[in-house]
């Protein structure tokens, strides 16, 4: 099964991408903007990672949305293809609509805003517990209830829409992940830049396109963690640094969906 | 009283090359495009001894590569829209910092940025501007244009 990792001119997390795509025992390959979009289009699947594409110009995400390569994106959506956008890739499918997929394409109805510090960037690592939308996206079927650590790392990741926008995301089964501590408890402090929701990633009413923030390539093996107990435990045991991490069950159940014939 | 700084680069502004070549993609016959951070502050300060004060910030303005001039207008010029955020954090306090540094006697501050554009040899009509908007400078799940569509187009002096 292959899975296309899209790279535009300012994506900077491809390779730790492609790594947790390899290790989920996908043929992942790195496909840059450049490509000929006819040769895109033979992809069981598409990756959009983090960064800053076209150095986030306008807007975060709002070029590469409108780049002919996501033409085949978005079409690779709509016949069913397994879509994940990490980060800019979240904010990307934003701006193409995609995501929540509650409008038009291109004529975005949400977005991953600066934080609700003033926009500043913020690094931290945070929790994500899988909700509601679980029973019909055939990503999310295969995680259980438990929170998955991975990496906040951004200045525009606060979720804002129109109130109507925000029951409508609610309501119809969008949201994918909330923030939450590692207990699975949501609150004001464990929401690192003022999501509405404590909203940490959306899905569209298909089930095949889902956009989250966090980062959990950032959090897939335990060599990635910065001086926690895990890590701490691994120290002079080369297989316990290298065994995966929280986030890694992320691309298991990529993988596991994309096996299982998702289209 | 309110004092409106527009900052723009002297230097090749490459986002605004990037948004006009993204606009030709999507159909919108343009000549170039301009672009300005405007900051507007609102308050009871001494006008010059703000515009003096921000000169001195380089967060907001670098001398070496932007030139600042004082809005009189408080709406776009010709040809012109400002995108704000609709729920950008306005300071309303009695004290406003930028970059660490506390503006004296200014209540409120809005930021937004101005583009410009022109096409055929003069300002772009309030159609196009509008066209522009909706299809990729305003986001509006939370972001705001204003442009005045009654708005006439002049020439350009580029």
């Amino acid at each position: 099964m292959s899975v296309a990792v899209m790279v535009f001119p300012g994506t900077n997390s491809e390779d730790e991408t492609l790594r947790a795509v390899k290790a989920a025992g996908l043929d992942g390959r790195l496909v840059h903007w450049s490509a000929d979009p006819a040769s895109v289009r033979g992809f069981d699947a598409y990756i959009l990672p983090g960064g800053f594409a076209y150095e986030d110009r306008i807007r975060a995400g709002a070029v590469a949305a409108h780049d002919r390569l996501m033409d085949v994106v978005i079409e690779g959506a709509q016949s069913g293809k397994l879509v994940l956008g990490i980060c800019n890739g979240a904010q990307v499918l934003l701006e193409t609509g995609l995501v929540p997929g509650t409008g038009p394409i291109r004529r975005p109805t949400a977005a991953f805003a600066p934080n609700g510090n003033g926009g500043r960037f913020r690094s931290v690592r945070v929790y994500a517990r899988p909700v509601g939308a679980r029973a019909r996206s055939p990503f999310l079927a295969a995680l259980g209830d438990a929170p998955i650590p991975m990496w906040a790392s951004h200045g525009d990741g606060r979720l804002v829409a129109s109130h109507a926008e925000l029951q409508t995301i609610e309501s119809g089964g969008h949201i994918a992940f909330v923030y939450s501590d590692e207990a699975g408890i949501t609150s004001d402090a464990v929401i690192p830049n003022g999501s509405a929701l404590g909203v940490a990633g959306l899905v569209n009413a298909r089930g095949n396109v889902l956009a989250i923030m966090p980062h959990p390539e950032r959090d897939g093996w335990v060599f990635q963690h910065r001086d926690g107990p895990e890590k701490l435990a691994a120290m002079n045991d080369g297989d316990a640094m290298l065994a995966p991490s929280g986030g890694s069950v992320i691309f298991s159940a990529f993988a596991q969906a994309m096996n299982a014939g998702v289209r | 009283m309110i004092a409106r700084f527009a900052v723009s680069l002297t230097i090749p502004d490459n986002t605004a090359y990037t948004t006009l070549v993204a606009l030709r993609h999507l159909g919108i016959d343009l000549e170039r495009i301009e672009r300005a951070e405007l900051y507007e502050f609102d308050g009871d300060f001494d006008a010059a001894k703000l515009e003096a004060t921000i000169r001195t910030i380089e967060t907001i303005f670098n001398p070496n590569k932007h030139r600042m001039e004082l809005r009189s207008l408080a709406e776009p010029l010709p040809g012109e829209v400002w995108i704000d955020e609709r729920d950008e954090p306005v300071a309303t306090t009695t004290r406003v910092t930028v970059a660490g540094r506390m503006l004296e006697g200014v209540r409120s501050l809005r930021r937004a940025t101005a583009w410009r554009l022109y096409s055929g040899g003069k300002t772009a009509d309030s159609a196009t501007v509008g066209r522009a908007v909706e299809t990729l400078l305003c986001n509006p799940a939370f972001q705001r244009a204003l442009y005045d569509p009654r708005t006439k187009t002049v020439a350009s002096h580029a």
